[in-house]
């Protein structure tokens, strides 16, 4: 028993275990929020808002309050403190700094080709893959192959540049 | 029986597990492996692909989130 | 071996779980539903760090490692979201209640994204779920990688117009207004017990016997 928690705390769980719960909570989010769980969508509209305030970016018609009640905030917000309180319950939190530049400059570009690619269509491995195929949406299955091949060029980019 | 270190502190997945990987080459049976990381996934994908392959593999926390992984070669 | 560095966080972890109910407390006073949003937001990222889940390994270890446990258990979450999906829509339908799915219009840009957004997850080490549950985790490297997506993201919003006028798209297509509910959903779970096969065969041929 003292074991099983042990387990449940710390982690990790089974694979599959995961799978069954997010597949779960992915239902709920899509029941309670009459739309399936996204992540970029959000944060470009926090990004347009940050923006026009700097004014480096023209209006777009983001309000603070209109995004403060939009449900895509608190679900990335809520994302975020949930896998923080989670390596808290471990006693796992700790500061994770970068180590080498190299990693520094792949996170930047790799962020950005991310950010662009998820935007031009219309959403990321979540609101796009997971979720378009979940939908039944042909572009879904069009665009996890696309990933998919992203992914094998990726991995040749990471084996050359940063092994 | 040797022990072997590779340093994989601060490397991003998968690169700590290609270097275990091309490391386990050059070791004889029943060497050991040591490695350290402080990458949850990283720790966690490592003692998947060691079982896979039926390598022994022992994982203990050491500090609040690092992870040290002790890996014998069972076989080649 | 060596000393056993391991200092409990629990008083951290109290505070941090008050700190939350109270969040959630005085959201409740605004929103029942962003409340419960909230809930469901901070128990996906839970999960998903308990489980070490990561949807970039899931696509990159096949490739590079040749280990499919993740990929499987993507796969599983794939199903039970597309029959979930399926039953929720068909609820909603029976209860006149408005949902919205995820059918986006196909274009060049929905390939050239995947592509872009594929290489970008394997350099950055996250997608974009697994760049916030990271964030939450302490790794200053994706805290960099969300700066970059988030400079991303508005080039990418303020050029989609042009890829638009560049290639023009389709609208999407919705699988069961082609094939009808049944059909779709027996050819979207043959195809995924398919790629399981596929993964299981890969992982014994990759590893070897």
């Amino acid at each position: 028993m003292k074991k099983t928690w042990q387990t449940i705390i710390h982690g990790p769980w089974a694979y599959w275990v995961g799978a069954i719960i997010l597949g779960m909570l992915n239902l709920l989010v899509l029941i309670v929020r009459h739309q399936p769980w996204g992540v970029t969508q959000n944060i470009e509209h926090w990004a347009e808002w940050i923006g026009t305030n700097l004014g480096v970016l023209d209006d777009q018609g983001f309000t603070f309050m209109g995004l403060m009640t939009s449900s895509g905030t608190y679900l990335n917000l809520g994302l975020l403190m949930g896998a923080f309180w989670a390596t808290l319950v471990a006693s796992q939190a700790r500061f994770r700094p970068i180590r080498d530049r190299k990693f520094f400059l792949s996170a930047l570009i790799g962020g950005l080709l991310m950010g662009y690619g998820a935007r031009i269509a219309y959403g990321c491995n979540v609101g796009a893959l997971l979720n378009g195929i979940a939908s039944s949406s042909l572009t879904g299955w069009i665009f996890a192959i696309a990933v998919f091949i992203g992914t094998w060029l990726g991995s040749k980019f990471l084996v050359k540049y940063l092994l | 029986m040797a022990r072997f270190t590779i340093e994989i502190w601060g490397e991003m997945c998968p690169i700590p597990l290609i270097k275990a990987k091309n490391k386990l080459l050059s070791m004889e049976c029943g060497d050991i492996l040591v490695l350290e990381t402080e990458h949850s996934c990283t720790s966690r994908g490592i003692v998947v692909w060691a079982k896979a392959n039926r390598y022994l593999i022992e994982e203990e926390e050491v500090a609040n989130g690092i992870w040290h992984l002790e890996l014998t070669k069972t076989h080649d | 071996m060596g000393t056993n560095a391991f200092h409990s966080q629990q008083k951290w972890n109290l505070g941090f779980i008050v700190f939350l109910t109270l969040l959630l407390v005085l959201l409740a006073q605004i929103s029942t539903n962003l409340t419960l949003i909230f809930v469901l937001g901070i128990s996906l990222g839970f999960v998903l760090q308990k489980s070490r889940f990561c949807l970039v390994s899931a696509l990159r270890d096949p490739i590079l490692i040749g280990m499919t446990e993740l990929t499987r258990a993507f796969l599983l979450l794939l199903g039970i979201s597309i029959l979930g999906f399926a039953l929720v829509s068909w609820g909603a339908s029976q209860r006149n209640i408005p949902l919205i799915l995820n059918v986006f219009p196909l274009g060049v840009h929905t390939v050239v994204g995947g592509l872009l957004f594929g290489i970008g997850m394997v350099l950055a080490g996250g997608c974009s779920t697994g760049i916030l549950m990271r964030i939450g985790e302490g790794f200053a490297m994706q805290g960099v990688a969300f700066f970059g997506l988030v400079v991303g993201a508005v080039l990418g919003e303020r050029s989609l117009i042009t890829w638009r006028n560049l290639f023009g798209e389709w609208s999407g297509i919705f699988l069961p207004d082609l094939l009808g509910w049944v059909p779709t959903l027996i050819l979207e779970i043959a195809v995924l017990v398919t790629l399981w096969q596929l993964a299981k065969w890969w992982q014994k041929k990759q590893l070897g016997e």
